[in-house]
């Protein structure tokens, strides 16, 4: 018998000399070895090999922990393959081996296998009954809720893991027994959680007054992401909120939970644990109307890094005038630019907008001119227009994009900026305003700065020209091709491929010829425009073309998908070269029709993991049941890249037999 | 995540770690992607597969491996982290080896140094222990992958993030406030020797033998090949009895026979074995 080796490579050199029960025998061996990465290897060798009775042997002996612990691992990996000789487990009197198998099984987290599961959350072994709910929330299918209901009393670890299961499996009809047990039970907070999940609109109303009434602080904690969460999913939570801050107020707690609210929209720290605390406190805060708690929200809009406080705002704040005027005259800088961020202003509220051109601050200024231009202010154009001169490069970009969108007579001003001799960034801040236009008038001007000395004022100039529709356009935009800087090259060509049409593809057509550094480029174009004439050319080209062309142009004909490309790509899974032969059967994989199955059933086999996963990807795109067995095989593939694309492909089977091996 | 999205994750994973020995496959495959993604945006690429293609067949592909290099080994860092590693170099390694420092410098490495933050605070610490009026000389080496990296640390201007574990008193003690920004003292730059090095694929490292290696938060972007040829390196850096010290998440319990765990002042350190070579 050949040894095992001392490495993953030994070992997989050993495996693949072997065959029958000699492999079999090596790889179960090799589940005992020393080294850790020879026995990790040893699993994705005996999932793809052993079959799950085999494995199921080595579960049953407690005698050797480490091939136990192997063979789960490798029954594991098996998923689907695995799943029918798990259920048969289930029925094992050793409450042991149940474990193991249920263990599994919820890892495998193939929900087919619910019924068979269902069935043990009554078992008299506390533990497997455990196990069993567990599983059930994994597998996430609403016909275990039933099941899962029966078990909220009684004992408390299977009560905890019945709530969390619940929560899981996100049924609404769960709602009602989970508000059962807030707060006054050891799992109120789970149950909160769980609500949380399920995320039901009935839920809303229930959560915000328990965030009222309780003042333990983890539970409240529990219940204010919650509420924040349901409100975000609540199709229409507006009379909820509000009837729930009319309460408040009338109850005299608004105060209380105010402070509360307060307290968390000030943490300071940006960490995802405090995130979805702050959202929540947001959500409430805007949706019941707590005015007071405004400039709290609003410190925090404008930051990518939390988009959801401007829509929040826009979804729930309805401040009065007053309350704008005084959030716009804030005397924190961050509240006057949160509120300039996230509001939307009607025309009578313009005034206290065009105000803040003016402030002290200049990120405020550059958040009023953006609020300008979204508001369609044409009255402040002008000032828009002389802010495109400003020092801060932040409010130049807001002004550029302002002017843009306000377009029409707006743009007229831009002139003095579009000529020689004026400043660089007032240009560049003009060439954005027309770019963000589209349309508009200077073309002449524009044609001029395409050949200016910069280029950045070149490459500028090219993005604000080609919105634009004629033929003078194309010109430069094709004569900017020859450009002495690579930079500007690439981005006319990128404005090419964007405007598209016959024009553009005849120029990349004409531009194969040139065998410079962008033919790289023009060779994704075509493809990426899918021009089918030119792909004659490309297949021409390839014999000459350097290793990264050719590997583009595969790309560019499967993209094209004409005529012959299959032909093309079957030759060239030949190629010598790794990189065509996978880009070749990704384009397999793509076109190919049934008449190719038995060349997909090839690749399925070959020693390249990345042609097995183009295989499984081809067979799943295809969804015959001719390739099913094949894909069952790919499902236990050593790499789990492969095994994952087969396991997905075999869902898409057609005959909906794909998870049930 | 499709199946494309997995195959290309695999796939520049699998690149990276050949090239560079770095491992980032699992959770810290989104670690990867979001440092890829500035390179995709510089070259004008539009997929993770565009950028693959590229590092595998372009002509400019050295140079893309290089910003690439850059990218991947953009660690942030500040002064004074996990201080209780300096505080045992300077007391505890130092009067271990007192006898013996009367007639050499005290030597230590500073493997991934990154722009400078771990060596100048461990320069810090030495000069703060008083080593010179005690007459022991002492010489921190440091090297990086990143070139950038390494000229910002012989630089020694630093940003307000890198001094956020800072008390003010040190503050205005080790630095000078120039535009804004922190410029180190001269008297602590002065021990402190830069050069680059790949760890995954270097022979030798620096000017050994050391008394100490620093290796913090490094070792965990190894893969396992990786990890091995490295500490051997280290190993072998370190003179007998010479201890590495490695980030709070990293261990060589089990995976290296050539070092024994010590605990000082509640901290893992590892002693290399005299018998190791």
């Amino acid at each position: 018998m050949p040894t095992v080796g001392s490495t993953p490579a030994e070992l997989a050199a050993a495996v693949e000399a072997a065959s029958g029960a000699e492999r079999e025998a090596l790889i179960l061996a090799a589940l005992e070895h020393s080294a850790p990465l020879v026995r990790d290897l040893a699993v994705r060798l005996a999932a793809r090999h052993v079959e799950p009775r085999v494995l199921g042997t080595l579960v049953a002996d407690g005698a050797n922990a480490t091939r136990r612990n192997g063979a789960i691992s490798a029954l594991e990996w098996q998923g689907p393959y695995a799943v029918p000789y798990l259920l048969e487990q289930l029925a094992s009197p050793d409450p042991e081996l149940v474990m193991f198998s249920l263990q599994v099984l919820t890892r495998i987290g193939d929900p087919s296998a619910t019924a068979g599961v269902a069935s043990l959350v009554r078992h008299p072994d506390l533990n497997v009954a455990q196990a069993a709910i567990e599983a059930l929330g994994r597998f996430r299918s609403p016909d275990a809720v039933p099941a899962l209901l029966a078990r909220l009393d009684g004992n408390l670890w299977l009560q905890l893991a019945a709530v969390t299961a619940l929560g899981e499996i996100g049924d609404p009809s769960a709602v009602g027994p989970l508000l059962g047990l807030v707060p006054d039970s050891l799992v109120a907070e789970q149950a909160v959680r769980a609500l949380q999940r399920i995320a039901a609109p009935e839920s809303l109303g229930p959560l915000l007054d328990l965030l009222a009434r309780v003042a333990e602080r983890p539970l409240r904690d529990a219940i204010l992401e919650a509420a924040g969460v349901v409100l975000d999913f609540h199709p229409d939570p507006e009379p909820v909120a509000l009837a729930f801050g009319r309460a408040l107020a009338e109850d005299g707690a608004a105060g209380e939970l105010a402070a509360f609210l307060a307290g968390v929209l000030q943490e300071t720290e940006a960490a995802p644990a405090v995130e979805p605390a702050v959202q929540a406190a947001a959500g409430v805060t805007l949706a019941a109307r707590l005015a007071p708690l405004y400039p709290l929200v609003l410190r925090r809009a404008g930051d990518p890094a939390m988009p959801w406080v401007d829509l929040l705002w826009r979804q729930h704040a309805r401040p009065s005038r007053e309350e704008l005027a005084a959030l716009l005259a804030h005397a924190d800088a961050d509240v006057r630019r949160g509120a300039l961020h996230a509001a939307a202003f009607q025309p009578d509220d313009l005034p206290l907008v065009r105000a803040r051109l003016h402030d002290p601050d200049a990120s405020v200024r550059a958040a009023a001119c953006r609020a300008l231009g979204l508001a369609g202010d044409d009255a402040s154009a002008e000032a828009l227009v002389a802010r495109l001169d400003a020092r801060d490069a932040g409010e130049r970009a807001a002004a550029a994009g302002a002017v843009g969108r306000l377009g029409g007579a707006a743009l007229d001003r831009l002139a003095p900026f579009l000529v020689p001799g004026a400043p660089a960034d007032a240009t560049l801040a003009a060439l954005e305003a027309l770019r963000a236009a589209g349309e508009g008038p200077f073309e002449r001007e524009l044609l001029a700065l395409a050949r200016a000395a910069s280029p950045e004022v070149r490459t500028a100039a090219l993005r604000a020209l080609a919105p634009r529709a004629g033929s003078r356009i194309d010109v430069a935009l094709v004569r900017a091709l020859g450009d002495r800087d690579e930079g500007v090259q690439v981005e006319a060509l990128e404005l090419l491929v964007g405007r598209g049409g016959e024009r553009t593809a005849a120029t990349l057509i004409a531009l194969l010829s040139a065998a410079d550094s962008l033919r790289f480029r023009v060779i994704r174009a075509l493809g990426r425009l899918r021009v089918a004439r030119a792909a004659p050319k490309l297949e021409a080209l390839y014999a000459e073309a350097p290793l990264h062309e050719r590997v583009e142009i595969v790309r560019a004909l499967t993209a094209i998908a004409a005529p012959g490309a299959l032909e093309f790509l079957r030759v060239r899974l030949r190629a010598e070269e790794e990189e065509v032969r996978r880009v070749a059967a990704f384009g397999l994989a793509d076109l190919a029709g049934p008449d190719e199955l038995p060349l997909i059933l090839r690749l399925a086999q070959d020693r390249d993991w990345a042609l097995r996963t183009e295989a499984a990807r081809g067979l799943g795109r295809l969804a015959l049941a001719e390739g099913r067995a094949a894909l069952l095989t790919l499902a236990r593939d050593v790499e789990p890249v492969v095994a994952r694309t087969a396991r997905l492909a075999l869902s898409q089977l057609s005959d909906g037999s794909g998870l049930a091996a | 995540m499709t199946a494309v999205d997995a195959m290309e994750c695999k796939l520049l994973c699998e690149l990276v770690q050949a090239r560079f020995g770095l491992s980032f496959d699992g959770m810290r495959e989104e670690i990867l992607l979001s440092r890829l993604r500035p390179r995709l945006a510089a070259l004008r690429l539009h997929s993770l597969m565009d950028y693959y293609h590229y590092l595998r067949c372009h002509p400019d592909r050295e140079r893309e491996y290089a910003s690439l290099a850059r990218q991947l080994t953009n660690n942030e860092t500040y002064f004074f982290r996990e201080p209780h590693h300096f505080e045992i170099i300077a007391r505890h390694i130092v009067n271990e080896r007192r006898e013996s420092l009367r007639s050499r410098p005290l030597r230590v490495l500073s493997a991934g140094c990154s722009s400078g933050e771990e060596p100048y605070s461990l320069a810090i610490a030495l000069h703060d222990a008083g080593l010179e009026l005690r007459g022991i000389r002492w010489e921190i080496d440091a090297c990086d992958l990143n070139p950038d990296r390494l000229a910002r640390a012989r630089e020694a201007v630093y940003d307000e993030g890198s001094l956020r574990a800072c008390a003010e008193a040190d503050r205005v003690r080790c630095f000078e406030a120039r535009d804004g920004r922190w410029s180190l003292r001269e008297r602590y730059r002065r021990h402190v020797r830069y050069f680059e090095a790949n760890l995954a694929v270097a022979e030798t490292v620096g000017w050994p033998p050391y008394d100490a290696v620093l290796c913090r938060n490094m070792l965990i972007y190894f893969d396992e090949a990786g990890f091995t040829r490295t500490v051997r390196l280290l190993s072998r850096s370190l003179a007998p009895g010479g201890y590495l010290l490695l980030g709070h998440s990293e261990s060589l319990i089990d995976r290296s026979d050539e070092f024994t765990p010590t605990w000082l002042d509640g901290a893992m350190i590892y002693r290399k074995l005299s018998a190791a070579a």
